[in-house]
């Protein structure tokens, strides 16, 4: 009985947010066979509503899924999660008013679109176009198995034989209706559905870590019964250190780097309210900070440990809370981590869309209309979609959080031609291009030898790379993106700055 | 509207005292380099509603990083002046 009412909530609450992400195409209405309002919400979107879009990245599958999950199996080396929000809002402070004080009057879509003018190279701005599409397609699949945890563990109490078979179709329909929305409302929809999303994520969390540890007798029995993880219960293992510290800065300058965030940044409406929404982010961190906790607090729920043995670690989440609470809010709280994944997978899709469209075929095709732009966009906002859906029912990884790390590695080498970029016009463009080139072989190199070459892992398990002393692990995207600014930085040294484009000189 | 609302400006130049830019550079700098400084917060010790330093610390500094981002938006938009964004 209680699984019904579980699952009729689940099901009347997300009838509420397919409404309102049709819906929302009304909002501020624009015409939406132009790209720049199907993609950036016509730029209107004032302080709160950038705050929700560019927060929607922050609460996604990596929050209530992938981090939990390895604090669970590994310990505190995870929590890096929660200085990397500290620190990349801070890097968006510094950097993100400049790109929008850039972008503004050019249009510009994505960073790509500025890449092409400071470099004036439609080579290296194709080269981070695919960049960034290749980078988002982790990151989406790691949405996907978020989705895909909470339906596991709400149909698996449903029905234990065809439980793989119904989540697979119920993943598959969810696709299809979210496809179907971010065609009609674009960024529109993502952004009304992100304020939906965080509000349910947020009661959740606030009621969850309040009851939980009540309810266990506090959190110093969970840490007790976790005993030794194998990074750090209480503190961080010292051999550890290095890892944590590379994973956050690394981290910390990714985030800005994905084209959904600068697909965020580009749609608020002014410096000001950019600057401000950006310096409040951080405040989101705390749910992520308390989610993490979970991945302790589990230990000291016998109910719930006994689900993560059945249904896997990346159902810690859910499995906490379908063990403690009561049928309703088990069906409020899933459905806000299943949004949780959609809407980000949302946005990624879309930024997607806009590199492929802008910075890939409108360079082959210029004469293209924008209307003819806006309608590709679109359609590949679907076909992205069920790329990443394919993607996860091809490749597996031992632990979801990996996914992002790998995003992570790729998207750092666009960081010479993008932050560099925007700060001085001395780069050459060759240099960048093969600084990206020697980041990129050397990142997935790195990847292969620490899990396949070395340990011989089944599947992907790690983005560590092992020193011996005194390094110890230190994350693969630090090492890729030392090796592309040494190529950049000398090489521009030698070579000297590009040709300044005329962009550059007009706006002088 | 001024030139700023209509235009890209790749060579702008945030206006505002030394002062003001230095007080911006520390309120920014500041909360990143301790979440970068991991030694001296990865501790047991004290322990706060049973969660050990390492993790309510960080937790905590979320808050205070937040509070000095605002004021460094606050001040940069003060520099930035009426007439831009």
């Amino acid at each position: 009985m209680n699984n019904y009412i579980i699952l009729s909530v689940f099901v009347a609450l997300f009838l509420v947010f397919v409404a309102l992400g049709f819906g929302s195409s009304r909002f501020r209405r624009g015409d939406m066979s132009d790209l720049g309002e199907w993609a950036l919400a016509g730029r209107k979107l004032g302080g709160y509503l950038a705050w929700f879009l560019v927060g929607a990245d922050l609460y996604t599958a990596y929050t209530f899924i992938a981090i939990p999950e390895l604090v669970y199996e590994k310990g505190a080396v995870y929590f890096y999660a929660v200085p990397y929000v500290g620190m990349t809002f801070g890097i968006a402070m510094i950097t993100m008013p400049r790109l929008w004080r850039m972008a503004k009057g050019k249009n510009y879509v994505t960073a790509v679109d500025f890449v092409q003018d400071r470099f004036n190279s439609k080579t290296l701005a194709i080269l981070l176009a695919f960049t960034g599409i290749v980078a988002e397609l982790p990151y989406i699949a790691l949405q996907i198995y978020g989705m895909q945890a909470v339906l596991t563990v709400m149909i698996g109490h449903l029905t234990a034989t065809d439980a793989n078979i119904v989540t697979e179709i119920a993943l598959i329909v969810s696709f299809i209706i979210l496809a179907a929305f971010t065609f009609t409302s674009g960024l529109r929809g993502a952004t009304i559905t992100a304020v939906m999303k965080d509000a349910i994520i947020f009661a959740s969390v606030i009621v969850i870590i309040v009851v939980v540890p009540i309810r266990i007798g506090g959190f110093a029995v969970a840490f007790t019964a976790a005993k030794t993880l194998a990074t750090g219960t209480n503190t961080l293992a010292g051999l550890y250190l290095n890892g944590f510290i590379s994973l956050t800065i690394m981290s910390a300058l990714a985030l800005y780097l994905y084209p959904h965030a600068i697909n965020g940044v580009l749609s608020t409406n002014s410096t000001k309210r950019l600057r401000m929404s950006t310096a409040l982010l951080p405040m989101y961190g705390i749910g992520l900070a308390l989610l993490a906790l979970f991945g302790i607090l589990i230990y000291a729920v016998p109910s719930a440990l006994a689900d993560v043995a059945k249904y896997g670690a990346v159902t810690v989440v859910p499995s906490l809370i379908y063990a403690e609470f009561p049928a309703w809010f088990v069906g409020f709280a899933f459905l806000g981590i299943f949004i949780g994944g959609l809407v980000p997978a949302s946005i990624m899709a879309i930024s997607q869309a806009n590199l492929l469209t802008r910075n890939v075929i409108k360079v082959a095709r210029p004469g293209m209309s924008s209307k003819t732009e806006a309608r590709l966009a679109k359609y590949f906002s679907v076909m992205f979609k069920f790329i990443a859906l394919a993607f996860i029912f091809a490749i597996s990884a031992t632990y979801s959080l990996e996914l992002q790390l790998v995003g992570g590695i790729i998207i750092l080498q666009t960081l010479p031609a993008i932050f560099i970029g925007m700060y001085t016009n001395k780069l050459n463009k060759y240099a960048v291009g093969v600084g990206w080139l020697a980041g990129m072989i050397s990142g997935i190199y790195l990847i292969l030898d620490a899990n396949f070459f070395i340990a011989h892992l089944p599947t992907l398990e790690t983005t560590f790379f092992k020193f011996t002393t005194p390094f110890s692990f230190i994350y693969i995207g630090l090492i890729a993106l030392l090796i592309n600014l040494l190529i950049a930085i000398v090489g521009s040294l030698v070579l000297g700055p590009s040709k300044k484009p005329a962009a550059e000189s007009s706006a002088a | 509207m001024s030139a700023h609302e209509t235009e890209s400006n790749w060579n702008y130049e945030a206006k505002g005292t030394t002062t003001q830019k230095l007080t911006v550079a520390i309120l920014l700098v500041f909360p990143m380099l301790i979440f970068g400084l991991t030694p001296i917060y990865n501790i047991d010790k004290p322990i706060l509603l049973g969660i050990p330093f390492f993790y309510w610390f960080e937790t905590v500094w979320l808050v205070v990083s937040a509070v000095m981002y605002v004021f460094a938006a606050l001040l940069l938009n003060k520099m930035e002046g009426a007439d831009a964004q």
